[in-house]
């Protein structure tokens, strides 16, 4: 056998071919290598723009031009058609709908006007309108509110802005929540752009960064749909309250070792906390999360639309569309599905009516003990019970959908808040008894939404116009600012 | 023919081990630019090595089956441990000289063998809510004309829709850098 080297010297053209076998091959693998990178290349290319987008790029019809089915789908959250039992997309009247709120709300703005919000659509124009942006309030109050936001906060930085006016912001502000608070405008990947939930993890030491892509599908969302407070009586800075924890035991923790203080109560002069809307914290508590799905699941469910899949951004209610929603996991009936979602929603207002019923008159008594000389000493333990009822009422109350996302952690809420306002009123009716008045303490007629404003010596018909003065002479103003730095202005009404 | 026939000469001996080297080092190279380790695994995101499975990916998140299966509970067989790395080497092969050739068509089917693994699959985990479905069938219909579950199920788990286009902007895990953290 001889070697190769010596079949090579008897016929040197075969060393040839060996040379060119082996530039071919290493040729070829080198080829093979390009193959998978130039392949790999293409999955970060995904994402064509017919028109390259700013960032930031607040106009969401701009967004809309190279997304038209995304767009398209987000428009229609102004509808306002859809009624559940308790809620849906169109605005209702709470205040006229339960009028024990006006009078839990005394000396603070919710006692005015407090509507069920409609649609992202809607965000700046019913903020605009509402009688509560009457009071002076700060520019935090739009955080939640515009793509805007991103984009002055840029210019600014959060501080300045949440500094700012509620009023001097207002030609700056003109989208409504939309495409650019939740995508990078490059990658479209989902980001944050709201400090506030950045830095409250910050400060539980948590990396917002590190997300998965699902948790950031609620994450999102949980930029506005949670509880927060403007720290700081000068700075308005807005901020979570997650530093204990984010359930509501902990929340109430933190509120009562800072000393904050939403507002005092016109009647019992008690310290109130207002809660906002903690659909992320009591989602959170819920068996949907905890069996892994985000809020895109459910309220922006796949849709096919001509042979296109693509994620519904009619943000709204499930019960309006279960079968994209529910159905891709549960097998009952649309018909069934509603009704175990009615069934956790009556069971929880029944609760929610017996608490207002109770902290309602709470602060009556309270008032009738100052009224007949109770000293603060006094009443400090049955303020703070005052406060704490309220909030835990509250906290449920203010929560969209609560009473589905987490039904057992709801009703231990509000079942405390029973147990404190009934506990406010043993200790006042001891206290009542001891400064010699006649019990039961007379309640005043608030039936109604006007015969409770009117109790609290609301002069709703000044409100009423000085507001449709705002909306005839400064809204125009602010349009057409706007008009001029944007050259076209989406009509979002 | 003996393996001393491939030895070179006493004097070539460093050279070729350096050329021998280069070549292997170059093949190495290409197992990791291609991911080649992470085939072994279960790992969803090794199907969207390659971005044609993007739909895939994303139908399967967004389905109930997205919580709590991945790709290989279903599309390999569970019989045994050789016959589910056969069967994911059989269908890799065939998939990566696709893939490489660029001859994937725009609306990707199962085949016959992937249909049969993937409908044991759905027997595996549902025995119970299809007991009924196995009586009646045994007794009705020939083997051959067997149903398969998602001629009735058709919107499971991936829907209907598998278009390559048919899923614009799909947000999916990206792909891991080649280059290491340190080297950056």
């Amino acid at each position: 056998m001889k070697k190769i080297s010596d079949t090579i010297k008897e016929r040197p053209w075969l060393g040839w071919v060996l040379y060119l076998v082996t530039i071919i091959l290493v040729f070829l693998v080198g080829l093979f290598g390009s193959s998978i990178l130039e392949r790999r290349s293409e999955s970060n290319i995904l994402v064509q723009t017919v028109k390259p987008i700013n960032d930031p790029e607040p106009r969401n019809d701009i967004w809309g031009e190279n997304y038209p089915r995304e767009f398209e789908t987000y428009l229609q959250t102004k509808d306002t058609n859809f009624a559940s039992k308790h809620a849906g997309s169109h605005t209702i009247d709470m205040l006229a709908r339960y009028p024990d709120l006006v009078v839990m709300w005394a000396g603070y703005a919710f006692s005015r006007e407090y509507n069920q919000s409609r649609g992202h659509f809607y965000a700046i124009n019913d903020i605009r309108k509402t009688l509560r942006t009457d009071v002076p309030q700060p520019a935090t109050c739009w955080t939640c509110k515009s793509t805007d936001v991103p984009r002055m906060m840029q210019k600014l930085g959060a501080a300045a802005f949440y500094h700012t006016p509620w009023n001097e912001m207002g030609p700056e502000i003109v989208n409504p929540i939309g495409c650019q608070d939740c995508h990078d405008p490059k990658t479209l990947n989902l980001r944050i752009t709201r400090p506030a939930l950045i830095e409250a993890f910050q400060r539980q030491g948590k990396d917002i960064t590190k997300s998965t892509h699902n948790e950031m599908r609620s994450l999102v969302c949980a930029q506005c749909h949670v509880e927060y407070y403007f720290k700081g009586k000068e700075e308005k800075y807005l901020t979570f309250p997650w530093d204990k924890g984010s359930i509501v035991d902990s929340i109430e923790k933190y509120y009562d070792e800072t000393d904050f203080t939403d507002w005092v109560h016109a009647l019992s002069r008690t310290p109130m906390l207002k809660a906002q809307h903690p659909d992320y914290e009591l989602f959170q508590v819920g068996i949907h999360f905890q069996r892994g799905l985000s809020c895109a699941d459910c309220h922006m469910p796949y849709k096919s639309v001509g042979g296109v899949k693509f994620t519904d951004h009619h943000v709204q209610s499930p019960l309006n569309n279960i079968a994209n929603s529910c159905q891709v996991c549960h097998r009952e009936s649309e018909a069934e599905l509603t009704k175990n979602v009615y069934e956790r929603q009556d069971k929880l207002f029944e609760l929610e009516g017996i608490a207002t019923n109770l902290i309602v008159k709470a602060h009556i008594e309270a008032k009738t003990a100052w009224n007949n000389g109770a000293t603060e000493e006094q009443m400090k333990p049955i303020l703070k019970l005052i406060r704490h009822a309220q909030w835990r009422f509250d906290f449920v109350a203010a929560s969209h959908g609560g009473s589905f996302h987490a039904p057992l952690e709801c009703a231990r809420i509000v079942g405390t808040s029973i147990q404190k306002a009934e506990e406010a009123r043993l200790l006042l009716s001891g206290l009542l008894i001891k400064l010699n008045v006649k019990l039961p303490v007379q309640m005043p007629d608030i039936s109604t939404k006007e015969k409770a404003q009117k109790f609290l010596g609301l002069e709703m018909d000044k409100l009423y116009t000085s507001k449709m003065q705002f909306i005839k002479t400064i809204l125009p103003q602010w349009d057409s600012i706007a008009l001029k730095r944007q050259g076209f202005l989406f009509k979002y009404y | 023919m003996k393996f001393g026939f491939f030895l070179p000469p006493r004097k070539w001996l460093v050279p070729v081990i350096i050329a021998m080297g280069v070549f292997t080092g170059l093949v190495l190279l290409i197992l990791h630019i291609g991911k080649a380790g992470s085939y072994l695994s279960d790992n969803p995101e090794t199907c969207i090595n390659c971005h044609v499975m993007f739909p895939q990916y994303s139908s399967w998140q967004h389905s109930s089956h997205g919580r709590f299966t991945v790709c290989n509970d279903c599309h390999v067989p569970h019989n045994n441990i050789v016959n589910k790395f056969l069967f994911k080497a059989m269908d890799g092969l065939r998939h990566s000289t696709i893939f490489t050739l660029r001859l994937e068509p725009q609306v990707i089917h199962i085949k016959k063998a992937g249909q049969e693994v993937v409908n044991e699959n759905c027997e595996r985990c549902h025995e119970n809510q299809i007991m009924m479905m196995e009586l009646y069938r045994n007794q009705e219909e020939e083997e051959e004309n067997e149903l398969l579950c998602w001629e009735c199920h058709r919107e499971n788990p991936h829907g209907r829709v598998s278009s390559l286009s048919s899923f614009p902007y799909q947000q999916v895990p990206k792909l891991s850098p080649i280059i290491p953290e340190w080297l950056k």
